[in-house]
């Protein structure tokens, strides 16, 4: 039989029963859907994240102290105590690095504030002015503290947006003392509401200098992070290199093996972060497609009681001369078509749904999200579903091919 | 010529205790033009026969020549194109395919066949023409009375020129007239087309339309004779 004509009667065939092929379709239309959906979204919440990550430079390079972990699991080497002072000191020199801009200390704790008879339980940052111009930060009110003020061990903070509001409500927060540790801190600046950067939210973070959190509230003399920024980007390889030999150097180490710092650039933590979502996006798309397989199942089920339904249609076609191929490849066809179209709707849906995601998250919710059409899961989308159509389809369509014409012809 | 030849057919259904001989042992043979009527109560193996003979069964024990050619000798798919091309059924039921146009359902076997598509809808209209339903082309099964429906199978068993006509009680399900009408076509088709036709019938009157009959009775033949004194059912028509 002409394919134009298996083709042409396997749609009369479909459209026959239009609101039974419409309800089969659905399982196909949702299952798709849901893949173009969590495609979509899932690309574009890992943009998001690299963005954000992006965020802190491209001519970031934070050295960590401990070698680099060779698992998930494998921790006990990330706290250690190996980054000093004298390295800091080594990585300064322009004869050791000449291409590092800047290098800032991060040491990082959690501990309460108190102002008056209110508490406030927030994270500490150990750092220096530098911090302001890596993560964007800004002061609404006052001033950030100054190197100077570092040098000094200076009892100052520079305050989140929640830290303010839950210690000092509307009034002014800034010439204010606030006590950490029983040790009273001035407040020079205050930063407005920003929300998540990159790991942080400096809503709930008190920036002080590094050495005043060292010395006063953590009693460490080591640093948690070196942030070092190059002189430009292309220069960050040659950073990296010159940080690992100075710092080996420092430490006597000859084997790198026994390495006991790492260095992490923008381009690890962005490479590393993808592999998450990425794992995390087809874990979804693969429970995604259990409802595929259960569509496939209910078009299995109507294709069977069609052929039950239709056996004298059967009948008929073959003693007028269809053979069983023929036969075969009308069902089969027949199947495929409607969940080809399925596909082809939740393509069409997945992508508006995603596009009108998109536009609330980014309009509304205000998150720089941009909509990405998702091609590889359209491709597959269709592929998959017309695949299901082929694979649940084989079985009714051979029950009726084989139908002998007389019984076909028979039946009641 | 001979187009078929039987020698002791026999069909059984079921083993053991189920075991039915619908046909137990039929000898006869039919000659290209004839109009054969095969009659007989229920359960007296008519239907099998045809159904046999139709290809749309198999039998059980015998011989069965088709145009000279035993049919062992076929595929199920040579099985298929004889069907298609060298037979035409007409069944008490029509089976027209529903919501589907009278033009479409008389193509149906052309889909099955080798004939090239622009010469489809010239054959078809010819043999739409040919049963006198040229003005009923686009309407669907639902909108044909018993009788058009009945004359419609005709026009789509015949499109093919086919070598034999099996008719299986084709005015049982109709109206005296339309019946008629019915009759009227298959003799016009075996009389100025020289088409071969076997008709399945249990009623005599409508039997003796045709040229000869066989009488079965359990599965075998009773009597096989010439029709004496043969109906016309012209004198019915507009």
């Amino acid at each position: 039989m002409i394919l134009k004509y298996t083709l042409k009667t396997a749609i009369t065939g479909l459209r026959t029963n239009k609101s039974r092929s419409v309800l089969t379709v659905l399982g196909i239309v949702i299952g798709i859907t849901a893949i173009m959906l969590i495609a979509s979204l899932g690309k574009g919440a890992q943009n998001l994240i690299l963005d954000q990550i992006q965020g802190m430079g491209t001519k970031t390079v934070i050295v960590l102290p401990g070698r680099q972990p060779k698992g998930a699991s494998d921790s006990a080497q990330m706290f250690t105590d190996s980054l000093k002072e004298k390295d800091l000191e080594a990585l300064m020199k322009k004869s050791n690095a000449p291409t590092i801009a800047k290098v800032m200390p991060v040491v990082f704790g959690a501990d309460t504030a108190v102002y008056g008879s209110e508490t406030y339980r927030m994270t500490i940052f150990g750092a220096s002015p530098m911090i302001s111009e890596i993560f964007d930060l800004d002061v609404d009110k006052g001033e950030f503290f100054t190197d100077e003020d570092v040098k000094s061990l200076a009892d100052v903070a520079v305050i989140g947006a929640n830290i303010k509001d839950e210690l000092f409500g509307s009034s002014d927060a800034v010439g204010q003392r606030i006590k950490i540790k029983n040790r009273t801190f001035r407040i020079v600046g205050t930063m407005p509401k920003k929300g998540q950067v990159s790991f942080f939210n400096f809503d709930d973070i008190a920036i002080i200098p590094y050495t005043t959190t060292q010395q006063y509230i953590l009693g460490v003399k080591y640093y948690q992070r070196l942030i070092i920024q190059a002189d430009s980007e292309a220069n960050i390889k040659r950073t990296v290199k010159d940080v690992t030999t100075t710092l080996r150097n420092n430490h006597d180490i000859t084997d790198p093996e026994k390495d006991d710092f790492h260095i992490e650039t923008q381009e690890d933590i962005a490479s590393r972060l993808s592999v998450v979502t990425d794992v995390l996006t087809m874990f979804l798309i693969a429970v995604a497609a259990i409802s595929l397989i259960v569509g496939g199942i209910g078009i299995m089920n109507i294709m069977l009681v069609s052929v039950t339904e239709r056996t004298r249609e059967i009948g008929l076609r073959k003693a007028v001369g269809a053979t069983e191929k023929d036969v075969l490849y009308q069902f089969l066809l027949e199947s495929v078509l409607l969940t080809g179209t399925g596909g082809a709707i939740g393509i069409f849906l997945g992508a508006t749904l995603s596009f009108l995601i998109s536009l609330i998250l980014s309009n509304v919710v205000g998150l720089s999200w941009e909509f990405i059409f998702p091609l590889s899961a359209t491709l597959i989308g269709l592929f998959v579903s017309g695949m299901v159509g082929l694979v649940f389809g084989l079985y009714p369509a051979r029950q009726a091919a084989r139908k002998s014409p007389m019984e076909a012809l028979r039946y009641e | 010529m001979k187009i078929i030849e039987v020698k002791n057919l026999e069909k059984i259904y079921g083993e053991g205790d189920a075991r039915t001989t619908a046909l137990d042992g039929v000898t006869f043979d039919i000659k290209k033009g004839e109009f054969v009527a095969i009659m007989g109560p229920s359960g007296s193996g008519k239907s099998t026969l045809l159904h046999v003979l139709g290809f749309l069964d198999k039998h059980t024990g015998g011989e069965y020549y088709f145009e000279g050619k035993k049919i062992e000798s076929y595929t199920e798919d040579d099985l298929a194109k004889l069907r298609n091309n060298k037979m035409g059924f007409v069944f008490q039921a029509f089976n027209l395919l529903p919501r589907t146009t009278v033009l479409e359902n008389v193509k149906l076997p052309l889909l099955y066949s080798d004939i090239p598509e622009s010469k489809w809808d010239a054959l078809a209209l010819e043999a739409i023409d040919s049963v006198g339903l040229t003005h009923r082309l686009s309407h669907e099964p639902s909108q044909l009375s018993g009788g058009e429906k009945q004359r419609v199978a005709i026009a789509r068993a015949l499109i093919l020129n086919p070598s034999v006509i099996f008719a299986d009680e084709p005015t049982g399900n109709l109206d005296s007239k339309s019946g008629q009408i019915v009759m009227q076509t298959l003799q016009r088709l075996n009389e100025e087309h020289g088409n071969t036709i076997i008709l399945i019938t249990h009623e005599t009157y409508t039997a003796e339309h045709a040229t000869r009959i066989i009488k079965l009775h359990d599965g075998k033949i009773v009597t096989d004779e010439a029709v004496k004194h043969r109906l016309k059912a012209t004198q019915f028509i507009k």
